[in-house]
């Protein structure tokens, strides 16, 4: 016989060493290196999709919500349930064909991104991710559609926060809004959902305090991308590792009063203007608005350009919050702070001048607003009477510099650092400054002009509440906040004190005191009203509590355009202020007749007023100058 | 009658149940990899493999019942020269699928000629007088002439596990002994020159160059991107490569219980491609859904297999009987090997199915028939003294 045994034999052992080496190769890699293949098993079919955390909510200092989330139903489509065979395309078509169909039932336009580039970008390279069909649908379309659901296997319903402000346009310049944009890290996930992020105001400064963090989900996808089908899924054993739940976002509760922020709001309605509330204690913002207002509302989910362009549009500027991003001569408001440099300078409290209507100075001649002149006058009756001869005459004897020391020392010429992105600095001139911007050296009627808050001086209306906090609390200047201190926390320090004597300063506090009772604020205490429509005889109603402030009117421009933006700075109470605030209403009348009546109806609110008996209306209803 | 019990008790009953339990698990995981897929021809593909080892089950018997040396005797020319021609005809009426013309209506012929090669071969070599070079030619003849046509498919798989059985059974047989000693030692070294080649052509960074060594492989394209593959499998992750990856993956994430029938996520994820999964790839389906464990409980069947395979082997007193069936058990083991050793990494892809579990009518018709085959040697080898030997003194 040819064939012996030995080589059968010898064949089995070829067999045997086969299998041995298939046997040992499978137990390395179904044993041994088993954790590793199942890693990259999981790396393969796993894509973790980045979901924001639920964005805070924003608090007045009470509690009350200015800005939240609320459920928004959108209407999605699963791409995996309309996977076709063949190419792409054919996904494509049959999602938008369903998305079609259902545009009908419901009686809606399909969205106009939704185009077929769009639906085929998304098949093609976030197919994990459910296509947004319909974002914020009606109660109306969406109880359609729960309707016909079943008609649309692979459409679903869906809830995902939105940002809404339930007062509107109230403090509209302090919330800003919020706009959907790609996360920062974005790339530490494979899909993510856009985030809602603060674009203006303090849902911009506050941000990352209100985003809270985002978190991680976990979805199984296929080999051509899509994730299975719910049958498919079902029969899969191995677990997805775990979902990374996201944190919400923290509650911002800000120093808002919203009833004294409506109060503000409804004094500047129909005007071009803006007005800060300041508790001169520690610099918290009570109220700061700006006219004209838009409603956030109107921005989210995502600001449109026809939206943006009529936020945008002069001279209104919706967008733009002039309390703190648009600078303003201060006219007269400003005469307090060169008051306090002149009697720092060596003024006499009893020192007089001679108002003779006008001042002049080489060929300057600057008019006193009362033509006929104020006469022989002190400095505190100047202040009550707003003499502009007077203090041109002050700021020229003690000089340029003291003057514009003390407009520094009042934080005038730097942005007051207020929590709130855009802030301007406005601008104290001087000698350097005029000459790089107007290649003109500084002539003394510059410093004329400056000491009665005109000329090159320029300030925001949060800079002149900061000054009259400053003015309240005895010369210490805070930097104004709107995040709420919570309890505990030290009251801030003041970012600096002016560098004048109390009783310096408390001369200059009575001196408003003045104004505002009797002088060209009056109707800051006090308001007149006709007891009956037509008639003279006027009611009187006057604040219950003391105050103080100052008036001003600034004229800009000449000719044509000749404007006055009128001011008014006050606080109360007297003794112990706890309220510093600041206004200005471009072209208005005066400070006095068109400002003073707004704080008044601010105050009013705040302290309250009572009718004073025997009220005899003083003089005539239109009150002059400043 | 009593000839019919004898012929039954002398069946191996091990080799046969151990088969049968290779199809159910064939039948089993066949309906798994068919479960993910979109067509119900698809779905029921394990119901044809049922059906088909049904029938399969009476060819086992006939080719069981029947005596081999009558069979080789009568059929072994014939049929190589009808499995020849059937190669010939489909090239030229046969139906192209993926990527190969290798179906002739409902068949495939090469799974014919790779029996038909193995009976024809032992029926040569068996007679005395062809041990010489001459006896070597023949046998090359024998071998070249269907491998070519096998090539031509192109079917290189079916072509790489011919050659191992005819060598078998020419070494079996001492065929020109040194000489073919001599020659398959040629034949390795040549294997490791190709394999080197490429090596050294991949690692070549000037196409020019890479070019020219690939000019004296003797491969085509797709052969060498596959040996480049199973060279550098982590340069091509995505194209050649992925197949590779998925299935490794599939494997080695099947751990040691695996993941359960019919849970297995590489293949109801479509990672593991679902046109391979029934067939080629069906070793992953396997080993990832039912792990280590059912790994080596589809070894131990092939064990069951090979063991008394090569016990009937050793027992059959007739050359003849002896190299048919180490023929037919090195064309099995051949494909066993391939198969898992490609899904493992260990060879480069080949497409050859797994025995017996794979889904694949012709293929397992003609295993059936080889290992009746097999069973006909066990049961007819013996001449009837030795037969009432055995009567009288059963083991």
């Amino acid at each position: 016989m040819k064939v012996s045994s030995w080589f059968i034999l010898s064949l089995g052992g070829v067999y045997l060493l086969g299998f041995l080496v298939l046997g040992s190769a499978l137990f390395r890699l179904q044993y041994e290196d088993t954790s590793e293949f199942k890693a990259d098993l999981a790396q393969q079919n796993t894509r973790r999709i980045r979901v924001p955390g639920l964005r805070g909510r924003i608090l007045d200092r009470n509690g009350a919500v200015l800005a939240e989330c609320r459920p928004s139903h959108c209407i999605q489509c699963s791409v995996e349930e309309f996977q076709r065979r063949g190419d792409a395309t054919n996904t494509v078509s049959a999602v938008e064909e369903a998305v079609d169909r259902l545009a009908a039932t419901l009686g809606v336009a399909r969205p106009a991104r939704l185009t077929r580039v769009h639906i085929e970008r998304h098949v093609k390279q976030a197919s994990a991710m459910p296509l947004m069909l319909w974002e914020d649908v009606s109660d109306e379309t969406f109880a359609r559609f729960a309707e016909h659901a079943e008609e649309f296997p692979g459409l679903e319903a869906a809830t995902r926060p939105e940002r809404t402000y339930p007062h509107g346009a109230l403090a509209a310049h302090i919330l800003g809004y919020t706009g959907r944009s790609r996360p920062d890290d974005a790339d530490s996930a494979h899909f993510f959902e856009h985030d809602m992020r603060g674009r203006e105001g303090v849902e911009r400064y506050y941000n990352r305090f209100l985003s809270g963090v985002a978190g991680e989900r976990k979805v199984r996808v296929d080999a051509r991308g899509f994730r299975p089908t719910k049958q498919r899924e079902a029969m899969m054993e191995d677990d997805l590792d775990a979902d990374v739940a996201p944190s919400p976002g923290l509650d911002l509760r800000l120093t808002i009063d919203k009833d004294v922020q409506a109060v503000l709001e409804a004094q500047l309605d129909g005007l071009t203007g803006a007005g800060v509330v300041l508790d001169p204690r520690d610099g918290a913002v009570i109220a700061l608005a700006s006219a004209p207002a838009f409603n956030p509302n109107d921005c989210v989910p995502r600001l449109t350009q026809e939206v943006y362009c009529t936020l945008t549009n002069a001279p209104a500027k919706r967008l733009q919050n002039r309390a703190i991003s648009e600078s303003y001569a201060p006219g007269s408001t400003f005469k307090p702070i060169t008051a306090l440099a002149a009697l720092a300078n060596g003024w006499l409290p009893d020192d007089e001048y001679t108002c003779q209507g006008v001042y002049t100075l080489g060929n300057l001649r600057l008019h006193c607003w009362d033509r006929w002149g104020h006469g022989p006058i002190s400095l505190r009756t100047a202040l009550e009477k707003s003499c502009n001869t007077f203090f041109c005459n002050l700021g020229t004897a003690i000089g340029t510099n003291a003057v514009i020391e003390a407009a520094r020392a009042f934080g005038l010429g730097s942005a007051t650092g207020i929590d709130l992105g855009g802030e301007t600095a406005g601008v104290v001139p001087d000698n350097e400054w005029k000459y790089a911007t107007f290649n003109e050296r500084w002539y003394p009627g510059d410093t004329c002009q400056m000491s009665i808050g005109q000329g090159m001086l320029l300030v925001t209306p949060l800079q002149m509440a900061v000054v009259a906090a400053a003015l309240a609390n005895g010369g210490k200047v805070f930097t104004p906040y709107l995040f709420a201190r919570t309890d505990g926390q030290p009251p801030p320090k003041p970012a600096r004190t002016v560098p004048y004597a109390s009783d310096t300063i408390e001369l200059v506090r009575e001196g408003m005191r003045d104004v505002a009772e009797r002088g060209t604020g009056r109707r800051i205490l006090t308001r007149w009203e006709e007891s009956e429509p037509g008639s003279f005889k006027k009611r009187r109603f006057n604040l219950n509590v003391t105050c103080a402030g100052k008036t001003g009117t600034a004229e800009i421009g000449r000719g044509e355009t000749k404007r006055k933006n009128t001011w008014v700075i006050a606080f109360a109470p007297f003794e112990s202020p706890t309220v510093a605030i600041a206004m200005i209403v471009e072209r208005g009348e005066s400070g006095g007749s068109t400002v003073a009546p707004r704080v008044h109806a601010v105050l009013a609110h705040m302290f309250g007023e009572t009718e004073i008996a025997a009220a005899r209306p003083r003089g005539t209803t239109l009150e002059r100058g400043d | 009658m009593k000839d019919v019990l004898s012929k039954l008790r002398r069946m191996d009953w091990v080799l046969s149940a151990c088969m049968v339990s290779l199809i159910v698990m064939g039948v089993v995981f066949i309906n798994s990899a068919g479960s993910v897929r979109p067509t119900d021809a698809l779905r029921n593909l394990w119901r044809v493999h049922a059906s088909t080892a049904l029938a399969g089950l009476a060819v086992y018997a006939v080719f069981a019942f029947l005596d081999y040396r009558k069979l080789l005797d009568w059929g072994a020319l014939p049929v190589f020269v009808v499995s020849c021609a059937l190669l010939v005809a489909v090239l030229f009426a046969g139906t192209d699928r993926f990527g190969g013309r290798r179906w002739l209506w409902f068949f495939q012929p090469s799974e014919i000629a790779k029996l038909a090669v193995i009976l024809f071969t032992a029926h040569v070599f068996a007679a005395p007088g062809n041990a010489g070079f001459r006896g070597f030619l023949a046998g090359a003849a024998i071998l070249c002439g269907p491998a070519a046509l096998v090539l031509a498919e192109p079917d290189l798989g079916t072509a790489l596990v011919l050659a191992p059985s005819v060598l078998v059974i020419l070494l079996a047989a001492r065929v020109w002994l040194k000489g073919l000693v001599t020659l398959l030692a040629v034949a390795l070294l040549a294997a490791g020159l190709v394999l080197w080649a490429v090596d050294r052509a991949e690692r070549e960074p000037d196409p020019d160059a890479r070019a020219k060594i690939y000019r004296f492989v003797p491969l085509r394209d797709h052969q060498i991107k596959r040996l480049r593959v199973f060279l550098f499998p982590e340069t091509d992750p995505t194209g050649a490569g992925y197949n590779l990856r998925q299935a490794q993956i599939a494997v080695g994430s099947g751990g040691i219980w695996g993941k359960g029938l019919k849970k297995g996520s590489q293949k109801l994820l479509g990672y593991l491609p679902p046109s391979v999964s029934m067939n080629d790839f069906i070793f992953a389906v396997l080993a990832e859904e039912s792990g280590f464990m059912g790994v080596l409980l589809m070894l131990a069947l092939f064990l069951g297999i090979f063991g008394p395979g090569l016990r009937i082997a050793v027992r059959c007193p007739d050359d003849r009987g002896r190299l048919v069936v180490i023929g037919i058990l090195t064309l099995i083991f051949c494909h066993l090997y391939v198969n898992v050793a490609m899904s493992v990494g260990l060879v480069p892809i080949t497409g050859l199915p797994l025995p017996f579990i794979s889904a694949g009518r012709t293929f397992l018709i003609v295993l059936m028939a080889a290992l009746g085959i097999v069973q006909s040697v066990a049961i007819h080898h013996a001449n009837p003294a030795v037969e009432d030997r055995d009567a009288e003194q059963p083991i």
